[in-house]
């Protein structure tokens, strides 16, 4: 049996955590089970999002590889993976918990779950349709929790908004511009795009100050600027675009999925001289891969209610039991405001509807497993990325499992595209800047307000770019202490 | 007026097509050339794997129809490193790379040497590709202008001393594939237009290099092609009157991504040369239609006259997947020939 206990700042200092009593009556359990233990892999995490789609302690199992030759003398068996979140150690009777979850690998019936889907890729699992409708009717959200989405964020505020960072960003594109100018080489038209726009005050920030400084530099860099605002909410890029009405001469706005930028925008291909991006690629689909013995596995997932938690939404809203998830998919298809016309007798107002998407969004979990990777290069990251750009992670950091960040990295790759060759990429977001920190912490998948977090993959990122020709980096943000926010920067590298 | 004068070698119809140089380099072929500085593989066999490599790629060019075909650059890690590092004199800081296509850090501690008859080992790459085909080879290298803007060095007060110094050896090394065999030369220069200030500069190296070899000449100048990107921007306006000057028949010149402005300049300046009008964009992996090709072509015989259009992309294909090279090469081809029949007195390859 192998325990891997991922060395959180919860083990050492004064009140860390009782390690031992953690793991007692879980090693117990597991000894006393006639389970294979050569086949097992105890890896507990401290999972510091409150609310994430974790239980306790979860089975995942670890799919033995097809056999091409089903005559072979020693076919390769499955293993097991336990995960155990420590904050949680002491919810239950973990001995209790262990046994029960053991039996019911001969028993799924036992584990009292209602399934919202089959087994899925991590990317196209149904959490993702949750996520989207979160951004789709973040006004619904915002209205009934009574918060405006930039309150949940890190800090109450979005870190795009300092005048410090602005200011340099401007000054740095001013000089790059009359070095271009200087050579008859500046284009007549100046983009500037930002991803994920939010409310807008970013932008107003941004353009408020380009217009100051550029009056003061004199060279009217403002008159050719063009300012693009994309978003995948309606709703928060028709604020955005009340926030820059002053601008409006220099502003377009697209709706527009992160993930395919070039769809909308590929006119502006090698024209846009700054791309900017905050809190964006968190929220992207992700799956997870993880090398355990020397193989590669993706962690496939499989959403569901707990029976307990579907029995009491269901009588809460007056559903019948079974019809639950029927009431879910009409909620994720057509969202709060047509689900009140659709199921009017369950929900009379958008008020009750959301309620119902909230109950079920925090009650939603998550069961894994591991299914055997055939080859890195049959493995579509992303569109035009294959897994072979996983493999210097995989080959140099042993046993280890970490977000693959597909939703980012296809958003990177796009909008890397776009770019002009003395162009720039910022992206503010939580980045895992070191492989070691896969082993050191967990980062996701949590639970944020309506939308889903996960850090980012800032390796794999700075290895998809270099092979792209862009020097990646990443800094702490550095214009305001005690934030997770870390500035990547990306340009032509050579 | 059926036939494009040549030096030497076989006579080609109007429009001849070619390739600029390099060659769709595979995912694989990439992953074994980084093996290879990641001490997986010996040079014995990456270097039968470049044989193979090479061999496919001439014959997808054949099999495309091109005239004029290259060995697709594929034993070089990008379109500096394999001329540099030969250069008696050039001293490379840190011979391992963690990525085959990285740069690279390259110095001259000392003034190199001016020696003409340097061999830098090209001949035996010319050499190979001769026997693997009977149609004509073009054989590229990158110039002295851009060679040296990846050089440090404190050893040349003025660093135009440098690229002169590089020309001397390339000009050694051109001699050497000429007696070798080899009739049409190309000089490539992806960095001059990053600096056009510096023009008049590299056409002087340029007239270096190319000083008593007897071949027939192209001078490639684009706006970069480093990770399928363009490395400059700007409009071909700065080669000219420079260029003029010249010792090549042929200039080389991408249009496909950028659009066809730039024609015009070869209505305000005499330039009575040959032109090698990219009319594939292979920064892009949408294919052209035969169609649009011809229409480009069209588009370039309003002010070339036919017989001295030269058709190639717009620089080489090394990015683009090999399915995507080859369809672009299909397409250039036909649509070379549908314009070419449009001609009159439009003779057929010999």
């Amino acid at each position: 049996m192998l325990v891997e206990v991922r060395p959180t700042r919860k083990l050492r200092g004064a009140g860390a955590l009782d390690l031992t009593a953690c793991l007692a009556p879980i090693v117990d359990a597991l000894c006393a089970d006639p389970l294979d233990l050569s086949r097992l892999r105890l890896v507990c995490d401290w999972v510091q999002y409150k609310n994430n789609f974790r239980d306790v302690i979860d089975v995942r199992p670890v799919l033995a590889p097809v056999q091409q030759n089903s005559d072979a003398a020693d076919p390769e068996e499955d293993k097991l993976e336990i995960a155990v979140d420590l904050r949680r150690c002491g919810d239950g009777d973990l001995a209790e918990i262990v046994r029960h979850v053991l039996a019911c690998r001969t028993d799924p019936d036992g584990l009292e779950r209602v399934y919202l889907e089959d087994w899925s890729e991590g990317t196209t699992s149904r959490i993702w349709e949750f996520n989207s409708l979160y951004w789709r009717f973040l006004g619904v959200w915002e209205e009934v929790t009574g918060r405006r989405y930039e309150q949940a964020l890190p800090g109450g505020q979005s870190d795009a908004r300092n005048i410090a960072g602005v200011h340099d960003l401007i000054r740095q594109m001013f000089g790059v511009w009359d070095d271009l100018a200087a050579h008859a080489a500046l284009p007549d038209e100046l983009y500037v795009l930002e991803l994920g726009v939010g409310n807008g005050n970013q932008a107003k920030t941004w353009l408020d100050e380009f217009a100051k400084l550029d009056a003061e530099h004199g060279t009217e860099y403002y008159r050719r600027l063009h300012y693009m605002m994309c978003d995948y909410s309606e709703h928060v890029l028709g604020l955005a675009r009340e926030n820059v009405s002053d601008h409006a001469a220099h502003v377009s706005s697209f709706p527009l999925d992160a993930t395919t930028p070039m769809t909308a925008l590929g006119f502006l291909r090698f024209k846009v001289f700054l791309v900017y991006i905050s809190n964006v690629y968190d929220n992207l689909p992700t799956e997870d891969v993880a090398q355990i013995g020397g193989h590669t596995y993706r962690a496939e997932l499989r959403a569901y209610v707990s029976n307990g938690d579907a029995a009491r939404i269901a009588g809460e809203f007056g559903i019948e039991p079974r019809a639950l998830v029927g009431a879910i998919d009409k909620l994720l298809s057509l969202g709060p405001e047509l689900l009140v016309d659709a199921l009017s007798a369950n929900f009379p107002d958008v008020a009750r509807a959301a309620a119902f998407w909230m109950q079920v969004w925090n009650a939603l979990k998550l069961e894994e497993r591991y299914l055997p990777m055939t080859g890195l290069d049959l493995y579509q990251i992303a569109p035009g990325v294959n897994g072979e750009m996983l493999r210097p992670m995989l080959e140099r950091h042993g046993d280890v499992r970490m977000q693959v960040s597909n939703g980012a990295v296809a958003s990177f790759v796009d909008t890397l595209a776009l770019l002009h060759p003395y162009g720039r990429l910022q992206c503010h977001d939580i980045f895992v800047t070191d492989p070691h920190q896969y082993r050191t912490g967990f980062l996701g998948p949590g639970k944020y307000d309506g939308s889903i977090v996960n850090w980012v993959n800032g390796p794999l990122l700075q290895h998809i770019g270099r092979r792209k020709g862009f020097d990646v980096s990443y800094a702490p943000f550095a214009h305001r202490t005690g934030s997770n926010i870390v500035t990547l920067t990306a340009q032509v590298r050579d | 007026m059926s036939e494009v004068p040549e030096l030497a070698g076989r006579p080609l119809p109007l429009l001849p097509t070619t390739v600029v140089g390099s060659y769709s380099v595979p995912e694989w072929l990439e992953r074994l050339k980084t093996d290879f500085y990641l001490h997986r593989i010996s040079a014995a066999h990456l270097d039968e794997i470049h044989d193979v490599a090479i061999k496919a790629a001439i014959k997808d060019q054949e099999r495309a129809g091109i005239h004029v075909v290259s060995d697709g650059e594929l034993r070089r890690d990008n379109d500096i490193d394999y001329l540099l590092a030969r250069i008696p004199g050039v001293t490379i800081l840190n011979a391992t790379k963690s990525y085959y296509y990285d740069y690279y850090d390259a110095e001259v501690p000392e003034p190199l040497a001016t020696a003409e008859t340097t061999a830098l080992g090209l001949v035996d790459d010319f050499v190979f590709t001769r026997g693997q085909t009977d149609r004509p080879i073009k054989f590229s290298f990158t110039g002295p202008f851009s060679l040296s803007r990846r050089i440090r060095s404190s050893a040349y007060r003025d660093r135009a001393d440098l690229v002169r110094s590089l020309a001397y050896a390339l000009n050694g090394e051109a001699r050497e594939l000429v007696a070798a065999g080899a009739t049409r030369l190309q000089i490539d220069e992806p960095f001059l237009a990053g600096y056009p200030d510096e023009v008049g500069l590299a056409i002087d190296a340029v007239n270096l290099v190319t000083k008593a070899v007897q071949a027939d000449w192209a001078l490639h100048v684009c706006y970069g092609n480093r990770y399928a990107r363009p490395s400059w921007e700007g409009h071909y306006d700065f080669l000219f009157p420079a260029v003029l000057d010249a010792e090549v028949g042929t200039l080389v010149l991408e249009f496909a991504r950028k659009g066809y402005g730039d024609l015009s300049l070869f209505e305000r300046y005499p330039w009575e040369r040959r032109l090698g009008l990219g009319v594939v964009d292979v920064k892009s992996e949408d294919i052209e239609t035969p169609e649009v090709v011809a229409g480009r072509i069209r588009k370039a015989l309003e002010v070339v006259p036919a017989e001295l259009l030269i058709v190639n992309p717009d620089c080489g294909l090394r990015h683009l997947p090999a399915s995507v090279a080859r369809a672009k090469l299909r397409a250039m081809v036909a649509g070379a020939a549908a314009v070419r029949q449009e001609l009159p007195d439009s003779p057929t390859v010999r």
